[in-house]
């Protein structure tokens, strides 16, 4: 079920970036989207009555049942990922404020 | 007319893909995932250069990778390449930020719309000491706790932050955050140069990975999200100091 | 010696460019000339990274196919560095990050990996991009690419839930040996293939390219029409000849797609004034060709086609982008003329021009009749058809432009390019002269250039 929330998250995300042209907006459109990604990446990962894969003096062995530990590492590369990525586009959204004096890209495309 | 498209071109993706997914035999059911058929199995035993039987906290010697967390495991060992790309994405990002809004040391503060008074700043100043320090408790736990370079660095910038929003003087030096930046990048790639050479592969743990468990670990992983954490708290606090000056745009 | 030294050097390089201003152009020179030294130097096959063999540790793949890309990519970011070196230089660090990049791009044999280059290359490239002076544009470019290799990633996601794997290798074999209906690999590939189709600028990817190139500059539309269009060919080859199975309706969506690009490609070319939106526009069709003949098996053809339109592009780019900023406006009628004491130039322009179109003398010409053959021999006669036509509106338009370039107008029109570009742009089209006649090593090549199905029966 986990799986299809997160593919609705994925192309609500996507709609917003269809449908809006302030560059705010899309920017959390498109964070929508990546979180949508991020919680499918780690949903494939999931056993059932599986454990956090991280060795401890209670949980001691390897031979525990634990959830797999590859998807919750992509997730932390596309996390980061996601967020070099919003840092840059924050960047370009406050150039474009200082260049046009708006946020909205249709009027942007009047001015140019 | 362009919003009903959009609609519709997003649900029909979304349908497709569940269906899809419903459809495939091979793509496995939330929960009901085997882990023997993935490569992650040996991860989970430390078994890929050879079978070593079970690991045991606390017990388990020498093997291939030393770290309790088995997500760091693959995150700074089995998969060390990808987090040296994903550092340089950050790098990347806030070398771009820099360079869009504008150089810094010739802007000034954002003002805030506030004054901040004693409490705050003294009561700021308090809490800047406790985030640094689990920052770096969060970094250098990373191999046997949940967290690491990437959260303990983050944890690190926010700290800086909190500064950033109590105290309306507050600057940082941006060129001490630069050299900390490139020096800490550069040496995980020398880091990388000295397992080529004193191993045989590029980025090859050439330390003793002692117990797991233990504080002192897992060879150069700690090492290595010590200098991750650096970069990362480095890159996010210019990226913040970036973000809330003003001057001259481009 | 290691093959990801091309990767590690230029990281290293990179880190350290951003202590000394003065220091970076010229760190951002040496490094591709250590590269291509480098090249020559370290054995081919596969390249284990820390330690883990594959499938587990990430791997890297050196072959013939990966080599030509390799030699292309440092060779042009070297030139390109050269030329802009005075006027771009706070961009030296974010050149070298670019230059790594894309080096991780070809070589790497590790799926996720891939992504990640993915990435660094696509965020260079947005900076590359903003140094047009159009946030908007660039903008639009960023989201674009962030919503491309998101699809890459979920596409990538699901193929490892389903076949356990990253390594590219082993998902291949791994495909092939499971009994799994092709009707469940649509989905991942369509994903990948959507999201490798924004970076590669397939039809309807490719509304970024406009804005982008449409604007460039010296730099930035070398980078961008050359550098980057290489690399994504080839990357989107290997997976295209390897990976992606594509069959029955799914490849009729996909040839349909990249025949519609060459076409488009070519009209709007064809209906343009301006020169960057004449070449933007031809660069476009050229990678759908490309891609299209990756398609249809022609690995060698469509590796050596890329190459050849890298060269014939930095050429063509470099000289409209560097008139344009002396004169201020890239209208064909402005530019009329330019070639009127700067004939080495124009010749070296007319040389690449014609090379696109496929005259024969020239390397575009060997290349189109050698693809043209191959694709006959399979009887594609729709994709000949498509490519032929394509080819005579190219011709008409270039020819047009060509024309116009050298038949002085009203005004005169003063381009000084410098003593160094004008060697190189010379050096560059003397190169697709030499391919165009001699075609010795070309004929010592077949599609075994990448070696991917041979690690695979090697186990």
């Amino acid at each position: 079920m986990i799986q299809y929330a997160a593919i609705l998250l994925f192309v609500l995300g996507l709609y917003g970036l269809l449908t809006n042209r302030n560059v705010i907006k899309i920017i959390v459109s498109l964070n929508v989207l990546e979180i949508g990604l991020n919680i499918f990446i780690i949903s494939i990962g999931y056993v059932s009555g599986g454990i956090a894969p991280i060795l401890t003096s209670v949980n001691n062995t390897s031979a525990l049942l634990f959830v797999d530990p590859l998807p919750q590492a992509l997730v932390l590369t596309a996390i980061v990922i996601g967020v070099g990525t919003t840092a840059l586009g924050l960047a370009f959204a406050k150039s474009i404020y200082a260049k046009y004096g708006t946020f909205d890209l249709d009027e942007v495309e009047e001015l140019k | 007319m362009k919003k009903l498209f959009a609609f519709v071109l997003t649900i029909g993706l979304g349908v497709l893909m569940i269906f899809s997914l419903r459809a495939n035999t091979l793509f496995p059911e939330f929960g009901d995932v085997s882990i023997a058929d993935r490569i992650s199995a040996l991860f989970l035993d430390k078994s890929v250069n050879g079978d070593n039987g079970d690991v045991v906290f606390g017990q388990t010697t020498d093997a291939e990778d030393g770290a309790a967390n088995l997500v760091t495991s693959i995150v700074v060992d089995y998969r060390s390449f990808d987090t040296l790309g994903e550092v340089t994405v950050l790098f990347i990002s806030s070398l771009g930020v820099a360079l869009l809004l504008g150089v810094a040391g010739k802007q000034k503060r954002l003002a805030l719309n506030f004054k901040p008074n004693f409490m705050l700043r003294v009561g700021s100043r308090a809490l800047f000491g406790i985030i640094l320090m689990t920052g770096v408790y969060v970094i250098l736990h990373g191999h046997l706790t949940p967290g690491g370079g990437f959260p303990g660095g983050a944890m690190i910038a926010s700290s800086i932050l909190l500064l950033y929003l109590a105290d309306d003087e507050f600057r940082t030096k941006v060129k001490g955050f630069k050299v900390l930046e490139s020096v800490a990048g550069s040496l995980y790639v020398i880091v990388g140069l000295l397992g080529l050479v004193l191993a045989t592969y590029f980025l090859q743990n050439f330390l003793p990975t002692g117990t797991v468990g233990d504080l002192f670990s897992a060879g150069v992983l700690p090492i290595v999200y010590v200098l991750i954490g650096l970069k990362v708290g480095s890159e996010i606090s210019g990226i913040i100091d970036h973000f809330l000056t003003e001057g001259d745009l481009a | 010696m290691s093959a990801v030294l091309l990767i590690a050097i230029p990281l290293l390089v990179a880190f350290v460019s951003i202590l000394s201003k003065k220091l970076a152009p010229w760190l951002l020179l040496a490094t591709p000339i250590a590269n291509l030294v480098l090249l020559f130097l370290v054995p081919t096959g596969i390249v284990v990274i820390g330690g883990f063999q594959p499938p587990f540790g990430i791997s890297l793949l050196l072959d013939t196919y990966s080599f030509i890309a390799l030699f292309a990519v440092n060779a042009l970011v070297f030139v390109i560095g050269l030329l802009n070196v005075k006027e771009y230089h706070q961009f030296s660090s974010i050149l070298l990050v670019a230059l790594a990049g894309l080096n991780g791009l070809i070589l790497t044999n590790d799926l996720f990996n891939l992504f990640v280059f993915l990435e660094i290359a696509g965020i260079a490239a947005y900076l590359i991009a903003a140094s047009n002076k159009k946030p908007a544009s660039v903008f639009h470019y960023l989201v674009l690419g962030a919503v491309g290799s998101s699809f890459y990633l979920f596409g990538l996601i699901i193929l490892y839930a389903m076949f356990g794997t990253l390594n590219m290798v082993d998902m291949i074999e791994k495909i092939n040996a499971a009994t799994v209906s092709a009707s469940a690999l649509i989905l991942p590939f369509f994903l990948m293939f959507v999201g490798l189709g924004v970076e590669a600028k397939l039809l309807p990817f490719n509304s970024w390219v406009k804005g982008v190139l449409g604007s460039s500059n010296t730099m930035s539309g070398p980078m961008f029409a050359s550098v980057y269009a290489v690399t994504v060919s080839f990357v989107f080859g290997r997976l295209l000849n390897n990976l992606f199975a594509f069959q029955g309706n799914l490849l009729v969506v996909v040839v349909a797609i990249l025949l519609l690009g060459i076409a488009l490609g070519e009209a709007m070319a064809f209906s343009s004034k301006k020169a960057r939106e004449i070449l933007l526009y031809s660069s476009i069709a050229q990678a759908s060709v490309v891609i299209l003949l990756f398609v249809n098996g022609l690995v060698l053809w469509g590796a050596l086609l890329a190459v050849a339109n890298a060269v014939s592009k930095f050429v063509l780019f470099y000289v409209v982008t560097k008139a344009q900023k002396e004169v201020g406006c890239d209208d064909l009628d402005s530019l009329q003329g330019m070639f009127q004491g700067n004939y080495v130039v124009g010749v070296a322009f007319s040389v690449a021009a014609l090379s696109v179109i496929g005259i024969p003398l020239f390397a575009g010409f060997v290349l189109k009749l050698g693809y043209l053959t191959e694709l006959a021999a399979n009887a594609n006669w729709l994709a000949i058809a498509v490519i032929l036509v394509a080819s005579l509106v190219e011709g008409i338009y270039y020819v047009r432009m060509l024309v116009k370039l050298w038949y002085p107008g009203e005004k005169e029109v003063k381009v000084s390019f410098g003593n160094v570009a004008t060697v190189v742009i010379a050096l560059a089209a003397a190169l697709l002269l030499v391919f165009g006649v001699y075609r010795g090593p070309i004929d010592n090549l077949d599609n075994t250039i990448d070696s991917v199905s041979e690690v695979i029966d090697l186990g």
